[in-house]
């Protein structure tokens, strides 16, 4: 025991010791400037005068264009390709379906902007849509992020612009300026993922469905790409300390496009049933799937209605059924006992 | 906007021409002043909606109430489709078999239909792998029906799922596959790449039995089929099965015919020479033709067929409509024409044709001297309406290696017939008389045919009786390329060069004769006049 | 006057081993075979009768001894230096008899009395005393020190050995006579069903003419056999094969004739009969991949020691049998056969002794040469 303290102690003298050694090196080297005032230094304030109130640049202000432009760009497609891939061939290992479905789509040419819309279950969702996607897509392509989350410091911020090309937009009411500026965007030929749940589900379950994705379409004329991702909640879900590496499986649909004279809330709910659908598809088959939708009995995403307890149970079943059921097995470890 | 088809004479500013060699190709020159190229029509261009075509052809057929009033609950509902012999090469996935039948899926569910089986009309052709079903009706479609034993391909050897719809007047015997009879419904999905393809053709060659099938596919009438892409009414063949169609139509299950049309451009940007004019060649074309000759010439015969078979075609489909089979194929025709016809003046003394890598039997396989055969006389030289490019008596030549290679397991009674057959007689009507029984009902090739992957024993007949008109009509037929005792076998004669055959050729057509050259790579029918 | 002596060097023996491996027949110019001025031998005994041969064939087993590939197991069988030379048509000295030899020394010839169980009954092929008694060791004149042999202008016969030629046959027929009589003894084991020959050289092609004369075409299964070269082919054909196909067609041939399915490479019918005459690994393993549950394949050429997956053999109960010589009998027929199929147009080429290399070389390759047999020919000195 007074071993072990010694020991302690004596490191932290030995930290002490560097920590002066270096403070004492940045003041010689500072010395020179000491003396040095504005416009070296930050002004002081007059008194009596009234400070205009500073501009907000987090949150949905944050400012992301330059992530746009081509250095970003260039150091976006090392990342994506290189670590990015990889780290979701190591914790996600997804399986692809329903590409053949965006077929038409890569065929045209110039190639149209496509707003994708998955389920939401966790953080691991953008990476995997992003390295599964056709490459035609993931060049011209922005994410929806929430702006209280992603862009709530500068650091964060920059790096989620930087890697995923993320792109603030208000989790709840969707600002004019930010849907203004996203339909900017896909006019000019931008992809977008958008999750319509409006963040990770809290209880593995899903969430319903809301109207920006619809909205968008609405207003641009791209087609929705509905997507269903599946087994990614019980790897890195809502709560989850560190991610538990397994299976995933992800199906694209075909595109839908807003029909003549259909509102944003009745296309919103079509894209909704889409993916619904490919959640049946996901786990059952198509045939069944396509059964189930044309009688309006998929398995609904959102869970049972009932709450407590049984609704947790009832996730579990559902999870076994899916890509989560077929976890990769854990390298076990004995436990040090010292 | 695609250019029309046409045909050009031979003059001396005109470069040489490409023939294929089997997975090669080469330059050919030919005579001045007597030869013509007939040049393919351009590739149409497909349709833009693909999958709104279908879901319109669907709801709006020919002759036929819309799909979705045809379906009720309870019902028993029969999707057949065409098997891996179209269309060649194999177009990127999405197939259209797909498309369509997801299409027709997604009525039939939405219509609470759930006895819905898919067959692979596939006559005596080989069984599909699982890839090429995968491929043809996709992962989704394939995954759903096939283990629950709702997707199969059709056996015309099993017996006990075959039954007799009725005979004709000329006392042929219709026999199809009894679930298709036993039907409330049956949707055939078709892909008509040629003229000769589709209509009532589908169903009773597709799902037809043995039995059936002797009654047209012989000696005597493939040799009375003189007009196998053209006119029906200049066609054996066709009259034969127009018969069993009526039967069919009369006696049969419902039927809901869906027929679609695929534009020519059949190959990868990688070979972009192949579907151009020799004179527009760039010299990035230039430089890939010598690109790909010289480094094909250098793979083993292996590799180059890998290679070519691993090919998956950009074409697309440029019609697609449903409804009663005679109406719809009637449009169909006319659509495949209007890609594929080019007019063309008279005969000519010698045809030349360059023979491809592939034919309608061979998918992913080996083209084997019996298939050069059938391509060549079978197919190729029946690529023309009112009357053959060829005069009575003239010359055939083609270019292909004729290699005396056979895939064992996709043609084993193939082999046989090389080894056993050819070396007796090359006469369709005697070997369909001394040799064709045996081998259709050889118990090897049936299990073969119905548990493996390979062609019925009959097979190699009915391929060799698909040459039967061309080889009556031509006074000698020539390979340029082939291998020697291989060629002799076939009843043809080899020779190491183009103008060899045509100094092997003036003994039966003088020393100046008239030359037409079928411009394939690419489609084409010529309407002689 | 001169003779071909093959003599015991075991230094010329490995070196004809070596050249004959590389290249079939080279054995005769390296090995110890040597053309010696002719000797007087004497006479075993006083029955036994001088012989001037005329002509004497090249056989098989000729070959493999010259190229020192001929098995072990004849080392004690025979006695050197001998003459070879066994299908001999030859004059009796001092007569004006024109005789084929029978070639096998049985009891009689090598004076035991009382002679044997087999030849009492005629067996002499399959002698119990096959090198013993009064001459030299000898599996068959050609192989034995005392008799001589017919590459030579002199041997020695016993009277037992000599069958008569009639003034009408030709020397060239003769020759025949003897491979002829082997041949009718295989086709002995003839069943009427589907029958195998392997192999289009002089034994396969007089075995297939010795089924021809017994079978009644339309009664009976078919006659395949293999053949390499187009003139073997065109002269099975002749003979009254009903399939002349080629080695690697064979099994596909036997599988559509008897409608047979096929695991592996094992067809599950077959043939019954088939008839090996070529005798190597490769012949003996195709026979048991054609050969039918229950069938018997016949060993005609001389095997040697060969490398055999006999599971087959046991799991389908089918039968290798050697079939060696001749009885006696086996010669009349033989000679009407020769007449009746005008064999003497089998005897391609003759040479003299001096020219031996070139005859034993050209009997190597006698197939691809467009040749059956090859024969020396005595009468010109």
């Amino acid at each position: 025991m007074s071993d072990k303290r010694t020991a302690s102690v004596a490191q932290l003298r030995k930290v002490a010791k560097v920590g002066d050694a270096a403070s004492s090196a940045l003041q010689t080297v500072l010395r020179p400037a000491r003396n040095l005032g504005f416009p070296y230094r930050r002004p002081s304030r007059p008194k009596g005068v009234v400070m205009p109130p500073e501009k907000n640049t987090l949150g949905s202000d944050f400012d992301t264009a330059w992530a746009r432009k081509a250095p970003a760009r260039a150091a976006r497609s090392v990342i994506t390709r290189g670590p990015m891939a990889a780290m979701v061939k190591a914790i996600a290992n997804p399986e692809v379906e329903g590409l053949d479905r965006l077929h038409d789509l890569l065929e045209q040419d110039p190639l149209p902007a496509v707003i994708f819309a998955p389920n939401h279950h966790s953080h691991v969702d953008t990476p995997l849509i992003i390295s599964v996607m056709p490459t035609e897509f993931r060049k011209k392509l922005v994410i929806a992020a929430a702006a209280d989350y992603f862009f709530d410091t500068r650091v964060k911020g920059t790096l989620s612009a930087l890697a995923l090309n993320a792109f603030p937009i208000e989790r709840e009411v969707t600002t004019r300026k930010s849907s203004d500026e996203l339909r900017r965007l896909i006019d000019t030929g931008w992809s977008l993922v958008i999750y319509p749940e409006g963040g990770r589900s809290p209880d593995g379950w899903g969430q319903e469905f809301k109207g920006g994705a619809a909205y968008l379409s609405g207003r641009t004329g791209v087609p929705v790409v509905p997507v269903f991702i599946d087994g990614t909640g019980s790897i890195y879900g809502k709560g989850m300390k560190r991610p538990k590496p397994g299976a995933t499986k992800v199906v694209f649909g075909s595109p839908l496009w807003p029909e003549d004279g259909e509102n944003t809330r009745r296309f919103n709910a079509r894209i909704e049933a889409a993916v619904t659908a490919l959640g049946d598809e996901a786990l059952t088959d198509f045939w069944t799937a396509r059964k189930n939708a044309a009688a309006g009995a998929n398995p609904k995403l959102t869970g049972p209605e009932y709450n407590s307890w049984r609704r947790q149970w009832a996730l579990a079943e559902h999870r076994k059924l899916g890509k989560a059921g077929q976890r990769r097995r854990q390298r076990r470890r004995w436990p040090d006992l010292g | 906007m695609p250019r029309p088809g046409f045909v050009h004479e031979v003059d001396r500013s005109t470069p040489p021409v490409l023939f294929w060699r089997g997975e090669n190709f080469s330059l050919e020159k030919l005579p001045v002043g007597r030869s013509r190229v007939i040049y393919p029509p351009e590739p149409l261009p497909a349709i833009k909606d693909i999958d709104g075509a279908i879901r319109h052809a669907l709801l709006n057929p020919h002759d036929q109430d819309p799909l979705p009033a045809l379906l009720f609950p309870g019902m028993k509902l029969t999707i057949a489709f065409d098997d891996v012999s179209l269309p060649l090469p194999k177009m990127r996935r999405p197939d259209i078999r797909q498309r369509v039948i997801e299409a027709v899926l997604d009525l039939v569910a939405a219509a609470g239909v759930d006895d819905v089986h898919i067959i692979a009309a596939l006559g005596l052709h080989r069984r599909m792998h699982e890839y090429e079903l995968r491929h043809a009706l996709g992962d989704r479609v394939y995954d759903a029906f096939h283990p629950r034993g709702m997707l199969y391909q059709h056996d015309a050897e099993d017996h006990d799922n075959l039954t007799i719809i009725g005979t004709t007047d000329h006392g042929e015997v219709l026999e199809i596959n009894k679930r298709a009879a036993d039907s409330d419904l049956v949707i055939y999905v078709n892909i008509n790449s040629v003229s000769m393809d589709g209509g009532w053709k589908s169903i009773t060659t597709g799902l037809a039995s043995y039995r059936c099938l002797s009654h047209h596919h012989t000696g005597e009438t493939l040799q009375n089929t003189k007009s196998l892409m053209g006119h029906r009414e200049h066609s054996a063949l066709h009259k034969s099965i127009w018969r069993l169609g009526k039967v069919l139509r009369d006696h049969g299950p419902k039927l809901f015919q869906i027929e679609s049309t695929l534009n020519t451009d059949m190959f990868p940007e990688q070979f972009s020479f192949i579907n151009k004019r020799e004179w527009e060649w760039t010299a990035k074309d230039r430089a890939t033709y010598l690109g790909v000759t010289k480094g094909l010439n250098m793979l083993p015969v292996k590799a180059r067929r890998k290679m070519f078979h691993d090919i998956q075609s950009p074409h697309q489909m440029t019609s697609v409509q449903a409804g009663e089979t005679s109406a719809v194929h009637e449009i169909t025709l006319a659509k495949v024409f209007e890609q594929q016809l080019v007019p063309v003046e008279g005969q000519t003394d010698i045809l030349t044709l360059g023979i491809p890598f592939v034919s309608p039997y061979n998918p992913d396989s080996v083209m084997n001297p019996v298939l050069v055969m059938c391509m060549g006389l079978g197919y190729l030289f029946n690529m023309y309406r009112n009357k053959p490019l060829v005069r009575e008596g003239g010359v055939i030549i083609m270019t292909h290696p004729t290699y005396r290679d056979f895939n064992p397991v996709h043609h084993p009674s193939y082999i046989d017939f090389f080894e056993q057959v050819l070396t007796d007689t090359t006469d369709p009507v005697v070997m369909g008389q001394k040799w064709e029984k045996q081998y259709a009902e050889d118990e090897w090739y049936r299990h073969l045919y119905r548990t493996g992957n390979a062609y019925h024993g009959v097979h190699p007949f009915y391929a060799w009786y698909w040459g039967a008109h061309g080889q009556q009509h031509a006074g000698k037929v020539i390979i340029v390329g082939g291998d020697a005792p291989t060629v002799r076998r076939l009843g043809f004669t080899p020779a190491s060069t183009m103008d060899d055959a045509f100094e092997i050729a003036s003994d039966v057509v003088g020393r100046t004769p008239t030359i037409s050259h079928l411009h394939v790579p690419s489609l084409l029918v010529a309407d002689v006049q | 006057m001169s003779r071909l002596v093959f003599s015991r060097k075991p230094a010329r023996f490995a070196a004809a081993r070596l050249a004959g491996t590389l290249m079939p027949g080279r054995g005769a110019s390296v090995g110890p075979l040597s053309l010696e001025p002719d000797e007087t031998l004497p006479l075993p005994s006083p029955e036994w009768l001088r012989l001037r041969p005329r002509l004497a064939g090249i056989c098989g087993s000729d070959l493999a001894t010259v190229d020192g590939t001929a098995s072990a197991y004849f080392d004690p069988l025979v006695s050197y230096p001998f003459t070879p030379g066994h299908e001999v048509v030859a004059d009796v000295v001092g007569t004006d008899r024109r005789v084929v030899v029978v070639p096998v020394l049985s009891c009689i010839t090598r004076g035991i009395s009382p002679v044997c169980h087999a030849c009492e009954h005629g067996h002499i092929h399959l002698c119990e005393r096959v090198a013993f008694g009064h001459i030299e060791p000898g599996l068959q004149t050609g192989f034995c020190e005392s008799t001589g042999g017919g590459w030579s202008h002199e041997m020695l016969a016993h009277p037992s050995q000599l069958v008569d030629v009639p003034a009408d046959l030709s020397d060239e027929a003769a020759v025949m006579v003897e491979p002829m009589a082997c041949a009718v003894h295989a086709a002995q084991r003839y069943t009427g069903k589907e029958t195998v020959i392997i192999g289009a050289g002089t034994l396969g092609l007089l075995t297939l003419a010795a089924i021809t004369a017994t079978r009644d075409r339309e009664r009976t299964g078919p006659v395949v056999v293999t053949a390499r070269y187009p003139d073997q082919k065109r002269l099975a054909k002749e003979l009254g094969a009903d399939v002349v196909c080629s080695t690697d067609e064979l099994p596909r041939w036997v599988r559509s004739a008897t409608g047979s399915l096929v695991f592996g490479d094992q067809l599950t019918c077959g043939a019954p009969h088939v008839i090996d005459c070529v005798g190597s690994s490769e012949s003996l393993q195709q026979s048991l991949q054609v050969v039918a549950p229950g069938g018997e394949v016949q060993v005609v050429g001389m095997p040697g020691n060969v490398h055999l997956e006999l599971t087959s053999l046991w799991h389908r109960e089918t039968a290798i049998r050697g079939c060696y010589a001749y009885r006696r009998p086996d010669f009349d027929t033989a000679l009407e056969l020769v007449r009746r199929f005008d064999l003497g147009r089998l005897v391609s080429a003759t040479y003299s002794l001096k020219d031996y290399t070139d005859a034993i070389g050209h009997a190597a390759h006698a197939g691809r040469r467009g040749a059956v047999k090859i024969a020396f020919d005595m009468r010109s000195n």
